[in-house]
């Protein structure tokens, strides 16, 4: 079968949904098809922009640092002001849904990273942090509470303190632990901490923080917890806690699943639900009909058959190794849906270095796109007119490093979900 | 196994070879052996059954340890030999360093063993001795589950990439044959690995389809006093007592393989026993390195650890399991007291690898053990860490409860982790395709792109 | 058994676990990625199987959100097989897994009688101390089974044709459904076949670890589908759990009999009737107006799990005098004969509660939903009653704002 489409997004991961609601701002028909849920379930949830440069240098102020990036990496070919436009408008889709986020401010207004701990008590750049938090609560804040709930395996507060301590910014400053009993009556699995944050969000769950909670913030300058606080994008939680704890509360980073990340996830499908976007679930794209440079519809598996999707614009956001949008095979590699050949060398052992942090070519692989987000051919020129490629499937940066993946994906979904909808508008009425 | 293309002449002279050395060997039908493993492939010619086993060689190392402890032996691990000291042409002691510590010492002795594997000729030349070892790495790949029951082996004269074994929750692929010029030469390669997937595909043709998990390589101390090297030079052992060079007190087991190490260690005691007046005959062959479980512990058991992971726990832990029982229970009991419930499932004890299915009071027991310096020895014993995610989950959650419960290892906890995952990683770089590539990179993000660990070892203090 | 899925794809990150609905209420489900692919490598090495593997309702979630492609429901129905030929399986899950054929037992008592027999507080009381809840909302068998009732319609003449397949649930609880259906393709120019041939899809079967009664009626329907497909006659269904057992489960569980009948193809009935609209065979008439009717619409996880969007979702947004809202609320926990069970019953029920909540909230008087039991799941949980897509297509091409409900 085949139904037609304007906008045909493979992949909902952060990259995909962003393009998905660029795209049907823009009042174009749009249809998501993903074979997951994407990667938002397994990390992030603030978003980083930019966190260290190419060199491994940390960096302050992002937009400062974006200059002197490499020109064939994504930031370069996407450009400043597209950056701070997307970052913009991403913010204004998390808080229609209630979860507003901003970056932290120097005292003179100018806004740069916050270095925020994380449950293996490690400081982490990152970009967008709740609004409502202090720009210089990590500096500032002297006796800290450390909280974490009994039998929760992925956040020990004995080892975040100790680890904070080894920080030089953070030795001198004073710290308590305290873990909390858990929510459940009844044993069963051990908890995760998207379970906590979910027993969190009911009548006797929000019971259990505060009566748990209720006096022990009150001699503290700030509370450090796993994220615990509520798994939707709506949720008020940690701000009904600090009004009754008596100080801030920062929910650390934390392993999958991925509260935080879901968080984001729930406001973008809240958004896209309401612009009334299609989703085709469990159904992953396997290849494109192509002529004469234009992509015709994908093929899509759909639970043992085939599907056609024709549509006027597509965008790929696919991912990079983790999921599926590089395929990495012994000795070659390959764009997913397009067959768009990789460039590596022929011995896996070149893919990387023996040193687990070093700079690796496995790590930074994916297409090459020009400033419209298409696919360039070996000789540099665009090869599909009406394709645009997003997040992770584009090459040229390390986002592990750098600590710019979240912002790499939103900010190139934002370019190609917008270029895709002019594109359908500027060849007559979306559908 | 013999496949399409091994030679079917081979056969005969080989069942020959089996009926002298009282193997038995029994012809199946194909349709049999499929019944038996439905994974193989359809076009196999001729199958024999044979007897054999297999064994996990970590649990075999610290097993050993147990039941030469049990015997009053001392064991030092991380100590490296760095002379052998001689008066009157006797050897009179050893002086060793701890690697950990950097501490020296010697050992006085009135005998002393070389059975130092690839690292035998250097520790006869600290006698001034000459032996002929030539290293032999050789790589094998673990896949990620158990897609055979039996140790398949292809019917051919012994060769690369012959032998798949299910190991636990894994399979194995094995071996290369490279000559090398370092005993501690265990990087595996690439190249090794393309090859033994080749050699592998005749038996499982999905083999190039199931999930790697990491390759990784070790050494052969292949005794070449002729000068053979490779696959032509003998898998033999020799007991070499030095007196003959001229040196009293020094006897040395060069060459051999696993499969014969018991036998070795037999002989080489006997002679060793001759020289210091023991005529005690040697009971290596007849007597388990550890009891078998008692049923009753078993099904104690039952009530703090996992159904799934009893049994396996059980056979790891070995000589332990009696102390890490108790733990569970006090762990239980504890936790029944802090919540004011009665002990369920495994309460107060949970899983820190799901992977392969190690728990908290395990990890605690093997991490307190004054021999464990960093979470890769809690691996060595535990497995944790060595299943589907390879460490992306447990490194954090063990770390934390190491921390939580004042155990502290060499390590800081950022070193430590980045240690284990440094570890991990050299057996993932030649098999960074495919599905484990994936899994590749979701450690990446997790420890690299969300917890900054990357950072963290360039900004935290020591 | 011969088959098994490995469970190499699965990079154990957890997405599947955030998904399941049963792990969101209750600690008691190790969650799907510990029963499913990670035990499954413990499972090769015959270990103990662990209990927590029953409280897998099979809706698929895990699927639908594994961005690995890993067939964790799959690796489940076969452990639970497995589990059942060592342990055995209980008369509870037999009956729930029968219910086909029981109403075949029971074909000469009228359904007044029937229903008087297995509804009635003594049997519940009976069925309760088996294993299925009182409280649970078993459907009443209807006075005509819908081949019954099917063999009495004058169809009026049309050149193409189509064959449905009706599913268990249509035929012995709910024959108006069928009936609807019948009545749309007929307005499409479509004449309706449904041949007694057509059993349960099996699925009841394998969930409640009944594999080779499963592999019967796979084996019966497959027979009957090579048929059709020899014919080159679309075969239809409007329920997704029947739909999907042939494209994935069987398959998947019964590779030989898809050897020897080939592949079976149901297709989503609703996807068909939208193609008859796209192709100007069916004209949805009338026109948008302001006062539309709301419908709350919830779409089965079986159906997400199939990757071909919603199409009776679609169908509504078409039909003019409908405002359809998607629920967008998960699953709504019934799973088939899952929250029928004692100890699932209100598991079930707290999944299902989000989704209740917003049918009640909302000001429509029916909601809507391809699956049977999602139905019955709906109408316990919010009080209001749910129809198929298709039933309200009906039911706005006859121009009316109530269900039409034929004489049986």
């Amino acid at each position: 079968m085949s139904r037609k489409t304007d906008v045909v997004i493979a992949g909902s991961g952060p990259a995909g949904l962003m393009a998905a609601y660029m795209a049907a701002r823009k009042n174009c028909k749009v249809r998501v098809i993903s074979e997951g849920m994407g990667c938002l379930a397994i990390g992030g949830g603030y978003v980083d922009l930019l966190g260290y440069s190419e060199a491994g240098k940390r960096v302050e102020k992002p937009f400062e640092a974006l200059k002197n990036l490499s020109e064939s990496h994504p930031y370069s070919i996407i450009g400043d002001e597209n950056i701070r436009k997307s970052l913009a408008d991403l913010c204004e889709c998390l808080k229609n849904q209630g979860l507003e986020m901003a970056p932290a401010k120097d005292a003179d207004g100018a806004e740069r990273n916050s270095l925020v701990p994380t449950i293996l008590g490690t400081l982490k750049p990152t970009w967008l942090v709740p609004a409502d938090l202090e720009g210089d609560i990590f500096e500032k804040a002297q006796k800290i509470l450390v909280v974490s709930v009994q039998g929760f395996r992925d956040c020990k507060p004995a080892l975040i303190i100790s680890q904070l301590r080894r920080y030089a910014s953070w030795k001198d400053k004073e710290f308590d632990p305290l873990v909390i009993p858990g929510p459940f009556a009844e044993h069963g699995r051990a908890l995760n901490a998207l379970d906590l944050a979910r027993a969190a969000e009911r009548e006797e769950g929000r019971k259990w923080l505060s009566q748990n909670l209720g006096n022990r913030g009150k001699n503290h300058d700030l509370v450090l917890m796993p994220p615990l606080c509520g798994s939707h994008a709506a949720s008020t939680l940690r701000r009904e806690m600090r009004n009754i704890i008596g100080c801030p509360i920062f929910e650390m980073l934390a392993v999958p699943p991925a509260v935080l990340g879901l968080r984001l996830r729930d406001a973008f499908l809240r958004e896209l639900w309401k612009m009334d976007v299609e989703f085709f679930e469990n159904s992953r794209v396997l290849r494109a009909n192509v002529k004469d440079g234009q992509c015709v519809s994908v093929v899509a598996e759909a639970s043992g058959r085939e599907i056609e999707h024709v549509a006027k614009t597509f965008v790929v956001a696919t991912g990079g190794t983790l999921s599926g949008g590089t395929i990495l095979e012994q000795g070659k590699a390959r764009e997913g849906i397009f067959g768009l050949d990789i460039k590596v060398p022929e011995n896996v052992d070149d893919w990387t270095k023996p040193e687990l942090l070093g700079d690796h070519i496995v790590t930074r692989l994916g297409v090459k796109v020009d400033g419209n987000m298409q696919a360039l051919d070996e000789n540099g020129k665009p090869c599909l007119e009406n394709v645009y490629f997003a997040g992770r499937t584009l090459g040229g940066y390390v986002w592990t490093r750098e600590k710019s993946g979240l912002g790499v994906a939103y900010a190139s979904g934002w370019l190609a979900g917008r270029l895709a909808a002019e594109k359908v508008l500027g060849t007559g009425a979306a559908i | 196994m013999l496949t399409k293309e091994d030679d079917p002449n081979y056969v005969e002279p080989w069942l020959e070879g089996c009926k002298n050395a009282g193997i038995s060997a029994k012809e199946i039908s194909v349709m049999e052996a499929l019944e038996l493993e439905p994974n193989l492939a359809k076009d196999i010619v001729r199958v024999f059954r044979v007897p054999d086993s297999c064994v996990d060689g970590f649990r075999l190392c610290s097993h050993n340890k147990m039941s030469a402890t049990r015997y009053g032996a001392k064991v030092f691990f991380y100590h490296q030999v760095t002379g052998i000291n001689q008066k009157n042409g006797k050897v009179r002691s050893v002086s060793v360093k701890n690697a950990m510590t950097g501490e020296t010492f010697d050992i006085g002795c009135r005998y002393l063993i070389n059975a130092a594997g690839s690292w035998a000729g250097e520790v006869a030349a600290l006698a001034g001795l000459h032996a002929s070892i030539t290293p032999d790495r050789g790589t094998l790949i673990g896949f990620n589950h158990r897609f055979t029951s039996r140790v398949i082996n292809r019917l051919h004269a012994s060769g690369d990439g012959d032998i798949f074994v299910p190991h636990g929750s894994i399979t194995i692929l094995g071996t290369t044959s490279v000559p090398t010029d370092r005993p501690d030469d265990t990087r595996p390669t690439y190249e090794e690995v393309a090859e033994l997937l080749t050699l592998g595909e005749p038996l499982f043709p999905l083999t190039r389809e199931y999930r790697i998990l990491r390759a990784f390589a070790g050494t052969r101390p292949l005794y070449t006093p002729g000068g053979a090297s490779g696959r032509k030079a003998t898998r033999n052992f020799s007991v070499v007592d030095h007196s003959k060079d001229g040196l009293e007190g020094m006897v040395s087991v060069f060459g051999g393989k696993l499969t014969t190490y018991r036998l070795m260690a037999e002989r080489v005691t006997d002679d060793v026993c001759k020289h210091l007046g023991v005529d005690e005959p040697c009971r290596t062959a007849e007597e388990p390195l550890v009891p078998e479980p008692k049923p009753e512990m078993l099904e104690k058991a039952k009530k703090y650890f996992p159904l799934h992971a009893i049994s396996l726990m059980a056979a790891r832990l070995g000589d332990e399991l009696p102390k890490v029982l108790e733990k569970a229970e006090l762990a239980g009991n504890n936790e029944a007291r802090a919540t004011g419930t009665h002990i369920t499932d495994y309460a107060g004890n949970p899983l820190l690898c799901e992977c392969e299915l190690v728990s908290t009071v395990e990890v605690d027991c093997v991490a307190s053990d004054p021999d464990s310096h960093s979470l890769t020895d809690v691996r060595l014993r535990t497995r944790l860490g060595m299943g589907t995610c390879q460490g992306a989950f447990c490194s954090l959650r063990t770390i934390g409860s190491l921390a939580e419960h004042g155990i502290e290892l060499k390590y800081p906890p950022t070193e430590n982790v980045f240690r284990f995952l440094q570890e991990r990683w050299k057996g993932l770089r030649p098999v960074m395709w495919g599905l484990q590539a994936r899994e590749m990179e979701m450690g990446r993000a997790m420890y690299i792109g969300l917890l900054n660990l990357d950072g963290a070892m360039n900004e935290q203090e020591n | 058994m011969k088959v098994r899925i490995n469970p190499d794809k699965c990079i154990a990150c957890t997405t599947c676990v955030a998904h399941c609905p049963v792990a969101r209420v209750t600690p008691k489900f190790l969650g799907p990625r510990m029963i499913g692919p990670a035990y499954e490598r413990f499972r090769l090495l015959a270990l103990a199987e662990d209990e927590s593997l029953t409280y897998c309702a099979n809706c698929k979630n895990c699927d639908i959100t594994c961005p690995q492609g890993v067939p964790v429901s799959s690796i489940n129905m076969l452990a639970r097989a497995e589990q059942a030929r060592k342990q055995g399986t209980t008369l509870r899950d037999w009956v729930l897994a029968h219910g086909e054929l029981q109403a075949k037992l029971l074909q000469i008592i009228p359904a007044s009688l029937k229903n008087f027999g297995m509804l009635n507080p003594v049997t519940r009381y009976v069925l309760d101390q088996l294993g299925i809840d009182k409280r649970a909302p078993l459907p009443a068998f209807a006075k005509k089974t819908f081949r019954q009732a099917f063999k009495k319609i004058d169809q009026g003449s049309h050149s193409r044709k189509v064959v449905f397949f009706p599913g268990c649930y249509v035929d012995v609880y709910d024959p108006q459904t069928g009936l609807d259906m019948v009545w749309a393709f007929n307005k499409a120019g479509y004449e309706v076949i449904s041949p007694d041939e057509f059993g349960c899809c099996g699925l009841p079967m394998i969930a409640n670890g009944f594999w080779e009664d499963g592999k019967k009626r796979a084996n019966n329907n497959l027979a009957e589908l090579a048929k059709w497909r020899e014919q080159g006659i679309t075969v239809v269904t409007g329920c997704p759990s029947c739909a999907l057992i042939f494209r994935d489960d069987i398959p998947e569980f019964y590779p030989e009999l898809v050897e020897k009948h080939g592949l079976g193809r149901l297709e989503d009935a609703q996807d068909f009737l939208m193609e008859c609209v796209e192709r100007g065979e069916l004209d949805l008439g009338g026109i948008r107006n302001d006062t539309e009717q709301p419908i709350v619409y919830h779409a089965p996880c079986h159906l997400r799990a199939q990757g071909n969007g919603l199409p009776g979702m679609e169908l509504l947004k078409r039909l003019p005098g409908i405002k359809p809202v998607n629920a967008n609320a998960g699953c709504c926990g019934i799973s088939g004969s899952y929250g029928f069970k004692k100890e699932k019953y209100d598991i079930a029920q707290e999944v299902g509660s989000e989704l209740f909540d917003i049918v009640r909230k909302n000001p429509c008087k029916y909601a809507s939903s391809e699956c049977g039991t999602c139905r019955v799941q709906i109408e316990h949980g919010s009080g209001k009653k749910a129809i198929h897509p298709v039933s309200i297509l009906r039911m706005r091409m006859e121009g009316k704002t109530d269900p039409v409900v034929d004489e049986l």
